[in-house]
């Protein structure tokens, strides 16, 4: 009996103080959200960095970083890993220059990015420079040549008919390249028919595919790396398709929505046909005579 | 908070969630308790049912169908990634989508139509009414431009907008997934909070206390004492 009470004790309360109730427990949930993390920076480095950039490797999209803090100020480094595009636009003749050697790629402000890990990698990377052999010296990507086999295996893989080994959803979800027939790729992220060309490279576009590292692309293949047979096989298949005509990537769009209004036009047809005694029976007359 | 994201990102994507949740959960139980006889759907076919044929059923088939296709998205994403690795399966599903998607929008085209026209309708309309109509316009349309400019929603929606939700879920919201998509697809999501915060104060709530038990309940016959042929009611 007690938790009888008890329990209608709060029902009382609540109806009471109803509202007063509903916003101390909207205040909780939104005190209750806050995230935090922390990565060394090696971790990060591999994680955000190494796509685009190597120490002692060579240059892939971004230059290799090998003694960086002896071509520029660690200050001036700093600004710029924290926001590249507001240092380019700024005019600054060296910015533009890297924007320059990087074909115009601008490299993206990174996701969790600050000040003291700008700092704390940057002193990583002048550790890792005195370094024989860092471990981001480059990819272990073969150099063999290409093969149609793995063109076709890189097509498999990117249509997602060949599950990716780690569990990763497939390029076509979100990308589209020429000549893929049908009704194309997805169209979240950029078309990637030129993407071998954009980045200018095998080992560049290996080392990318190695750790994609856009905002999106990010979290969705953390943990979900791609092995290196399937890396080699993708690279192949887009050097394929950088060579492939260009066409009319808007046209599956129109046909795509093209069948969809027809298709609804047909069920719209049938949902007239299944109900069409719909106005006899009983509504019908009370509705005449309102 | 991470550079890269703004605060309006951890404000849209991070919190409002919440907000929505709490609203949805608390407010519901709130107006079950002390309003209980406004929990429904107030019905609007016996005003006339030429045109609401046309706004309640294919609004209602299509919104239903996408919500499930959503909540799939959200429980099995592995399961659909696999079953879209085949590229006709994938674009039937998308069609389908597609169709179903179309059919709410022209449900609640016609919703609106009526209920602004038909004078009769048009006066048990509440301002929450309008309100609510106008955020499921927003929905259907931005899912519509979604489906047909970044396809392939049921893939991607597995990929990334899944695990998006699943983190809100374990009150540790990773926004990194959806905060550089396109901004149709941030509309999508946000206006979906939107109306799940809205949805207690509205006539929305008739979801959650639909009879469905009519489905398997003996049928009910319905006598007229007068002859059906005259087609009048007494006076």
């Amino acid at each position: 009996m007690n938790d009888v009470t008890s329990l209608e004790r709060i029902q009382s309360w609540v109806e009471s103080e109803g509202w007063a109730a509903i916003l101390a427990a909207l205040l909780l949930v939104v005190v209750g959200v806050s995230p935090a993390r922390a990565e060394s920076p090696e971790d990060f480095f591999r994680q955000n960095c190494a796509s685009c950039h190597t120490i002692g490797g060579g240059r892939l999209v971004g230059p290799d970083l090998k003694n960086v803090g002896q071509r520029q100020e660690g200050e001036w480094l700093v600004g710029f890993i924290l926001n590249p595009q507001a240092r380019i636009n700024s005019g600054d003749p060296y910015a533009q220059q890297l924007l320059d050697e990087a074909r115009g790629v601008v490299m993206p402000t990174v996701p969790g990015i600050s000040r003291a890990r700008a700092e704390a990698l940057l002193t990583m990377i002048a550790e890792q420079s005195a370094m024989e052999r860092s471990e981001f010296a480059g990819s272990k990507i073969s150099d063999r040549p290409f093969t149609e086999d793995d063109v076709r295996m890189g097509r498999e893989i990117f249509i997602g008919r060949n599950r990716l080994a780690a569990g990763g959803p497939a390029c076509a979800s979100c990308h589209t390249v020429n000549g893929l027939g049908g009704l194309s790729g997805g169209r979240l992220g950029p078309d990637l028919t030129k993407v071998y060309e954009r980045i200018g490279s095998r080992p560049a576009l290996a080392a990318w595919l190695q750790g994609p590292a856009t905002t999106t692309m990010r979290p969705v293949f953390a943990g979900h790396p791609l092995s290196d047979d399937e890396i080699l096989s993708l690279v192949a298949f887009f050097e394929n398709a950088a060579r492939a005509a260009d066409d009319d990537s808007t046209v599956p769009l129109l046909n795509f929505f093209l069948m969809g209004l027809l298709g609804t036009a047909l069920a719209l047809a049938i949902l007239d046909g299944i109900w069409r005694r719909r106005f006899r029976a009983v509504r019908r007359p009370l509705v005449d005579a309102s | 908070m991470e550079a890269g994201q703004t605060y309006l990102d951890e404000m849209l994507f991070a919190v409002l969630p919440y907000i929505a949740l709490a609203l949805f959960f608390l407010v519901s139980i709130q107006r079950y308790r002390a309003q209980r006889f406004t929990y429904s759907s107030l019905s609007s076919q016996f005003l006339e049912n030429q045109r609401h044929f046309w706004a309640l059923v294919p609004f209602h088939y299509g919104i239903l169908t996408v919500l499930t296709g959503h909540v799939i998205g959200l429980l099995i994403p592995r399961q659909v990634l696999a079953f879209n690795g085949v590229p006709l399966r994938l674009y039937i599903l998308e069609g389908t989508a597609l169709v179903f998607g179309l059919l709410t929008v022209v449900g609640l085209v016609a919703i609106l139509v009526r209920r602004w026209v038909f004078v009769k309708a048009r006066t048990v309309t509440s301002p929450s009414d309008w309100v609510l109509y106008g955020l499921l316009l927003v929905q259907a349309v931005s899912g519509v431009y979604i489906a047909v400019i970044h396809p392939w929603g049921s893939s991607w929606f597995a990929a990334a907008a899944s695990p998006y939700l699943w983190s809100i879920a374990r009150l540790n919201p990773e926004i990194n997934y959806v905060v550089a998509l396109p901004w149709a697809v941030q509309l999508h999501i946000v206006n979906a909070f939107v109306v799940i915060g809205f949805f207690p104060f509205t006539r929305l709530v008739h979801i959650l206390v639909i009879p469905n038990q009519y489905l398997w309940r003996r049928t009910q016959v319905v006598r007229w004492n007068w002859s059906p042929h005259s087609r009048r009611l007494p006076r």
